[in-house]
């Protein structure tokens, strides 16, 4: 963990060259063209579609500002990715609608996940151990396990919501909530996979995935791309696969709006 | 002690809504119990607060005390555990684990740890509730390939499983067929020889048929549309039946027979 800035070796041999002009020529093209499209098609969120592409703008700005110093201070890696795995806590247990407990779960999921796979490619030196390789890559299972956990999360509690007598009699027989959850947490963490699986079934037919395209406009060769992405692609799924499982066993399975529905069928029924 | 649940002033309120209102009155151990009464009234609200299922519904308030056995169920120390243990429940509609028929019935000792004699005990709560003959040739078969009336007779037998004192009912024939109902109300009869059991039905006759005592509620209207309910009348099966002594129990209880 001690690189020094200079001893950070140049990955590419190749390097792709960019225009700020023509770059920015090109998006407001690409932007006002897709302004119009929607316009001419009579398509609402055209409002939406700018304030993303600003936001986009000035997130990726800033960000590129704070790689590019984490480059120079890899200790700020470690910083950058905490934060990170905040965020992604935060967002992913807002999406489930958990409270402050439910987040140190999701938090510890994620973590889990994309730590066991980072260290994995790290200690095997498949990715060379740096700032510049790790970083990227850390980031990117943190964002796949986050979006896992919130479709884990989501799916435990829609499930235990729609099949809620049963549920109910697993807690019937003195089952805690946490061990009826788990009668319903494998199902749901299996259906989280899905998305992934899918994706890495088709990867290369369906869908040029965004690790080897980028790459390859960076102006790596096909071949190294390729492996790279093969990390991506399978590293998410043992991240998925973690994060899934540790999700649906540490949040609450109770959905929040349970009291609601209860009431209501026993007031009207 | 005879009386298994003593309930003193006991209101039930989800957030600003009120299901139940000051309910006071004793369950005896041994035999049937019914509670009785049109929707909305609370009798199924007053069977989930014997158990603490109501614990589940964030927003439940319970006013009042429970006693099971002499003990507040909602005191600090309560072992949740163990009083859902202690008094079992069967629901309205079956609702059987998607699990093989064994591990259903397995489900309950398996979780208390109590697995020594595991087949036995599985196979004696099967004859119990009347379904062994029917499921011994294929127990690793799904639960939820059997019929809605072995369903239910499942889902008593995996209750009986935990060895329970109390058996809670939530209308468990509301969703089957006459023959399977006869089935279930015979089997309930037989049943409460060994066991208290409670058993809340919108089925006026299989009240007077099956229970030994009967607790008849009501929903009582505010003018601003809300309602809650409450106990009108509670005694011996038969006096409610024939000598009511509540004008609303008379009107109910005859109303059907008309």
């Amino acid at each position: 963990m001690c690189l020094a800035a200079a001893s950070i070796p140049a990955r590419h041999n190749a390097h792709v060259d960019v225009h700020p002009l023509r770059t920015g020529i090109a998006l407001a093209l690409l932007l006002s063209a897709a302004f119009a499209v929607m316009t001419v098609g009579g398509l609402s969120y055209r409002r939406e579609m700018l304030i993303a592409a600003a936001r986009a703008f000035v997130q990726l700005i800033v960000v590129a500002l704070v790689i590019a110093w984490i480059f120079t201070h890899p200790q700020g890696a470690f910083l950058y990715l905490g934060l990170m795995l905040i965020v992604a806590a935060y967002t992913s247990n807002r999406r489930i609608g958990g409270d402050n407990r439910d987040r140190i779960g999701v938090l510890l999921a994620i973590f889990l996940g994309a730590a066991a796979t980072t260290t994995i490619v790290a200690v095997t030196g498949a990715l060379e151990f740096s700032a510049q390789t790790l970083l990227p890559f850390a980031a990117q299972m943190i964002g796949g396990a986050m979006t896992t956990a919130s479709l884990a999360g989501v799916r435990l509690r829609d499930d235990v919501h729609d099949q809620l007598t049963t549920f109910e009699g697993y807690v019937a027989l003195g089952a805690t909530y946490q061990q009826a959850g788990r009668e319903f947490a494998k199902r749901a963490s299996e259906k989280s996979l899905f998305p992934t699986l899918d994706q890495t079934k088709s990867a290369g037919l369906v869908t040029l995935p965004g690790a080897f395209v980028g790459m390859l406009l960076g102006g790596a060769s096909p071949l190294a791309a390729a492996q790279v992405q093969l990390l991506v692609l399978i590293g998410l799924v043992l991240v998925q696969a973690i994060t899934a499982l540790v999700t649906t066993r540490l949040i609450s399975p109770l959905p929040p709006d349970l009291g609601h529905s209860i009431a209501v069928t026993e007031a009207v029924a | 002690m005879n009386d298994v649940f003593v309930l003193d002033h006991v209101s039930v309120s989800y957030g600003a809504t009120t299901a139940l209102r000051d309910v006071s009155m004793a369950i005896p151990r041994g035999g049937i119990t019914s509670l009785i009464g049109p929707s909305g009234c609370g009798k199924s609200t007053l069977l989930r607060t014997l158990n603490r299922l109501n614990d589940l519904i964030a927003g439940a308030r319970l006013e009042g005390s429970v006693r099971f056995d002499g003990a507040d169920i909602h005191a600090p120390d309560t072992d949740l555990v163990d009083l859902r243990r202690r008094v079992g429940m069967v629901f309205q509609k079956p609702n059987p684990f998607p699990k093989s028929v064994f591990d259903n019935v397995a489900y309950g000792p398996r979780l208390h740890g109590s697995t020594a004699m595991l087949d036995e005990l599985v196979e004696r709560s099967l004859v119990r509730a009347g379904l062994w003959e029917e499921v011994r040739d294929d127990l690793t078969k799904p639960a939820t390939t059997l019929s809605g009336g072995q369903q239910q007779r499942l889902v008593i037998a995996r209750c009986l499983a935990v060895e329970p004192e109390v058996i809670l009912m939530d209308e468990p024939t509301a969703s089957l067929d006459p023959v399977a109902t006869a089935t279930i109300e015979e089997l309930t009869r037989d049943l409460s020889a060994d066991y208290t059991i409670v058993l809340v039905t919108h089925d006026l006759r299989q009240a007077a048929r099956i229970s030994d005592r009967t607790a008849f509620f009501a929903a009582h209207a505010h003018d601003d549309d809300s309602r809650h309910g409450e106990l009108v009348e509670y005694g011996p099966t038969e006096e409610l039946f024939n000598e009511p002594s509540d004008e609303r129990t008379r009107q109910y209880v005859m109303g059907d027979r008309g």
